[in-house]
């Protein structure tokens, strides 16, 4: 907690490595179907670790384990010293995990409403003291409003920081995603298909935004793509699944070689294919 | 003794009239994710046709004219105002609170057309009773439970083995799926819409009929009761809405047989004893006793 | 820029003032028919803000705000009252408004854990409840006929019509004085409420409506805030059921039923879900038609007198076609209400008056820091 606040003030920019997050041999079943089947893993502070595998490998089901939305039948998912499997959503975003969604899941309002969202779990301002606009309550919505606003810069939005996340293009509502989790001040950040349905601009600037992210701030970055390309380049590591079973894991060269990833997931000429 | 098998059979009775009601409150929301709150009136409704309908008709004419009429009324209602608003879960949102409005008009003018007075149904049981052993028991509550013993087994029917009950199911399941693979929502809905009013309109002849002293503008208002039933079995499930209904039913009848022992409730309390047990049992399980979707559908 | 910025804020100080102004005279000039009318509307619209806060804000379906409604009114007028501790009236009115905000906090199991149109059903059960211990418990409630509310008295002034007030020649009864209070307290609950729903609380209530999944993983304690906003809800409701009741002088059980909820319901969709604005807009509409149409019935066609034959359409009647059309107009046509097609309108005049904008392009670079830099229009 105490070293929350630490970071807070700090603007975010954090000079403690993240904790390590390490995934001990979680399973998940749902009504007979194993989605997934005793995956391990451990992202190593201040790394990109790509999960890739075919659709419904389970790839965004362990996201759900790691943000706390699904409950894993069996298996450990520990940050640091934490281990967060017992913990609600919320409890788990206030330990600095963020992430985004697939699908855009954006609320109604402007992408400044959206940035302050991921500003609640740094903020306290309750009922009382918002619904008397007490002093405090004010200064501490116009502080971080400022910060809100540097990180809708940095990714990209600043142009578009009182617009109505409703009219935006989808590259953009894509990205707002990315900097309202940002906004958490994340040690870890879980990104689900972050260039998926983006042209290839949208894609190199996203990319761009992630490794300028890492080096800037340390973080760790657990990334979900099919976009081969942009795993090949980002990560340091890779894990993948197929049917819910961790099937190959290494650094992106040797999974690339890796024959049982080439034969259950990348088919025989499919490494160069996304590239672009 | 007597006095609990009196109970016994009022309250199954009452539980199986809420059945009728539940069980259409039910179909509707499997099939289009609303809760119906316009409910109440469309009873109503089809009370106030036979009431007004039997002496040209006689009982019978009357009632399956109003049945067939109610249907229809709930069929359009959705057709042509509900489904304009579409099928994902959040216009089903939506179209529950349009459900409201529609239930302001319709109560209005019929609450207009009874006014103060008790309709009388012309119901063929009047105030017989009948000996069976020790206790005696009004001629239309038995009535009440072999008719809806019998449409209810015609709705599972419905349900099982029909092309519309299995797309129902599946709407019920995942509407985008269903739609993908040609169930063609709107007709599944409408058919629901149909048949949840059809059985309204049947539940109103038993809740006006003796010992009722008829049917007023309120009688609408005590089919809110089956509200609480279709919650306790947790509001996608036919089979749970019938338990559920039971339950009301016969919670219903005890307080009010035993209600000089529970004086300290103060009289009436038979009238809302459905909403404490709904209160109590959502405290436990806020998804219903058999809930497994129901209230915790995203 | 700044400049601009005070002059907005200039500009809309004087806006308040001409409005506070405007608000402040009726009582010179209407006469008590029309204060009433008024009177109701501001109770109403307090009230209309707490639901619109649950229901528009926070998508939670409540059928139940007659319950708190009642539960502000009694709690008055007992604290206040004989039976009941005979309070200092003064002090009555905040502890009522916290009985209704506590009877909320009691509901909470229920009201964190059970969403959106379910807790519809479930809060069904607070109005039948409630309504039948207000028949029964009549040591408190007096029971069926009620009981009379003792007028509130604000360091030796009385909101009644005693000690013959003359204000600048106008003789000034009761509504005139209650005019203020009203005004008043729906001053504080516009300010409260504006604030927020502008702030952390009410932007973690409008994303667990439009995605339980995103708020809580963006730190957003799903049922507390739920519970929270059913609590604040109620809390509204009793402030408004307090005024009601002051209004009224009389509360009786059969006037907090089923219809009441509804009538709330029907003035948050009528006015925009969600809206501070549109919630009041909506409460005047629902709440000033019945008496309008009762007041000019003979003047209106298709519209019979109060009281006349059997089976004709009487005023209250009229005003209950019209709007639980509106309901279902509203809904399919214009989902944001009376608020919204105010908000279009404006939009449009606006347009008219400066000239649009270029697009921005539709592959965005990153723009130089100083290029983002605009005036922001929406911090408090």
């Amino acid at each position: 907690m105490n070293d929350r606040t630490t970071r807070t003030r700090a603007g975010g920019t954090s000079t403690t490595a993240p904790p390590e997050l390490t995934v001990r041999d979680v399973t998940v079943r749902f009504a007979g179907l194993t989605a997934l089947d005793g995956v391990s893993f451990t992202v190593a502070p201040g790394s990109v670790h790509a999960l890739i595998g075919p659709n419904g490998a389970g790839k965004s089901t362990c996201f759900n384990v790691l943000s706390g939305l699904c409950r894993p039948d069996a298996g450990a998912v520990t940050l640091g010293g934490t281990e967060l499997t017992r913990l609600a959503p919320h409890r788990i975003a206030a330990l600095g995990v963020a992430r985004t969604f697939q699908n855009i899941v954006t609320t109604q309002g402007t992408v400044a409403d959206n940035l302050m969202l991921g500003r609640h779990a740094l903020t306290r301002a309750g009922f009382t003291a918002s619904a008397l606009r007490l002093p405090g309550a004010r200064r501490e919505q116009r502080e971080h409003l400022a910060r809100a606003r540097e990180i809708a810069e940095l990714t990209g939005l600043g142009n578009h920081f009182d617009a109505p996340v409703g009219l935006l293009s989808y590259g953009d509502r894509k990205r707002v995603e990315l900097a309202r989790a940002l906004c958490l001040e994340p040690r870890v950040l879980l990104l689900d298909e972050p260039v998926a349905g983006m042209n290839a601009a949208e894609r190199a600037r996203t990319a761009e935004v992630v490794a300028q992210l890492r080096a800037e701030l340390g973080l760790s970055v657990v990334l979900v793509e099919h976009d081969m390309g942009l795993v090949m380049r980002l990560a340091d590591e890779v894990t993948v699944l197929d049917f819910g079973r961790p099937i190959a894991h290494g650094t992106p060269d040797e999974v690339r070689r890796d024959p049982e990833v080439l034969r259950a997931y990348l088919g025989t000429d499919a490494t160069g294919e996304d590239a672009a | 003794m007597t006095d609990l098998l009196d109970s016994l059979l009022g309250g199954l009775a009452l539980g199986a009239v809420y059945a009728l009601v539940a069980l259409g409150f039910v179909v509707i929301f499997k099939a289009s994710g609303v809760l119906n709150f316009a409910h109440g009136s469309l009873l109503l409704f089809g009370g106030y046709l036979v009431a007004v309908l039997h002496d040209d008709l006689g009982f019978a004419g009357a009632l399956a004219l109003a049945v067939v009429v109610t249907a229809a009324l709930a069929g359009a209602l959705d057709r042509f105002l509900l489904q304009r608003g579409g099928h994902d879960a959040h216009s089903a949102h939506v179209q529950t609170i349009v459900t409201i409005g529609i239930d302001i008009v319709l109560l209005t003018e019929l609450a207009r057309r009874i006014g103060g007075d008790l309709l009388t149904l012309g119901d063929p049981w009047g105030d017989a009773v009948t000996e069976l052993g020790p206790v005696t028991v009004a001629d239309s509550r038995l009535a009440a439970i072999a008719v809806s013993a019998v449409v209810i087994t015609g709705v599972f029917a419905l349900f099982r083995f029909t092309s519309w009950g299995l797309s129902l199911r599946a709407a019920a399941e995942d509407m985008e799926a269903a739609a993908l693979m040609g169930v063609r929502l709107g007709r599944v809905r409408a058919g629901a819409w149909c048949l949840a009013g059809a059985l309204a309109a049947l539940a109103a002849v038993f809740l006006a009929a003796f010992p009722a002293p008829g049917l007023e503008r309120t009688t609408g208002q005590i089919a809110l009761n089956a509200f609480p039933a279709a919650i306790l079995g947790g509001l996608a499930s036919p089979t749970g809405a019938l338990a559920g209904s039971l339950v009301i039913g016969l919670t219903e009848a005890l307080v009010v047989g035993y209600q000089s022992e529970l004086h300290v409730l103060g009289e009436g309390f038979g009238d809302v004893a459905p909403y404490a047990v709904m209160l109590l049992v959502l405290l436990v399980r806020p998804n219903g006793l058999f809930g497994a979707k129901g209230a915790a559908r995203v | 820029m700044s400049d601009r910025i005070t002059a907005l804020l200039t500009h809309r100080r004087a806006t308040l003032l001409v409005v506070a102004v405007l608000l402040c005279l009726p009582p010179f000039y209407l006469d008590a028919f029309w204060l009433r009318i008024g009177l109701f509307s501001m109770a109403a619209a307090i009230g209309a803000v707490g639901l619109a806060l649950l229901s528009g804000t926070a998508g939670q379906l409540s059928l139940g705000h007659a319950f708190f409604l009642a539960v502000g009114a009694y709690g008055y007028t007992w604290l206040a009252g004989d039976p009941g501790p005979g309070l200092p009236t003064a002090l009555a009115v905040p502890l009522a408004v916290l009985m209704a905000g506590l009877a909320g906090g009691l509901f909470s199991p229920v009201a964190g854990r059970v969403k959106g149109i379910y807790l519809g059903i479930a809060t069904l059960a607070l109005v039948f409840l409630g309504h039948h211990v207000l028949l029964t418990a009549e040591s408190v409630t007096g029971g069926f006929n009620g009981r009379s509310v003792p007028p509130l008295s604000l360091g030796g002034f009385t909101f009644d019509s005693d000690g013959g007030l003359n204000v600048l020649g106008v003789p000034f009864g009761a509504e005139e004085r209650l005019w203020f209070l009203g005004l008043a307290l729906f001053a504080l609950t516009w300010f409260t409420a504006r604030g927020l729903l502008r702030s952390r609380p009410g932007r973690a209530l409008a994303a667990l409506r439009d995605s339980e999944t995103a708020a809580a993983v963006m730190g957003v304690d799903v049922a507390r805030h739920r519970s929270a906003a059913f609590v604040v809800s109620s809390m509204y409701a009793g402030l408004a059921g307090v005024l009601l009741a002051l209004a009224f002088r009389r509360v009786v059980p059969d006037y907090f039923g089923l219809v009441l909820s509804v009538d709330y319901l029907a003035m948050i969709v009528i006015g925009g879900l969600g809206s501070v604005a549109g919630a009041t807009a909506g409460a005047v509409f629902v709440t000033a038609l019945p008496l309008l149409m009762t007041r000019y019935a003979d003047q209106l066609p298709l519209v019979a007198a109060p009281g006349s034959a059997d089976g004709a359409v009487g005023p209250t009647e009229a005003a209950r076609y019209l709007y639980g059309a509106a309901i279902v107009l509203v809904l399919l046509y214009a989902p944001d209400g009376l608020h919204g097609l105010a908000r279009r309108a404006r939009d449009r005049l606006r347009r008219r008056r400066t000239p649009t904008t270029a697009p921005d392009t539709a592959v965005p670079s990153p723009p130089p820091p100083a290029a983002a830099a605009r005036p922001k229009e929406h911090t408090p």
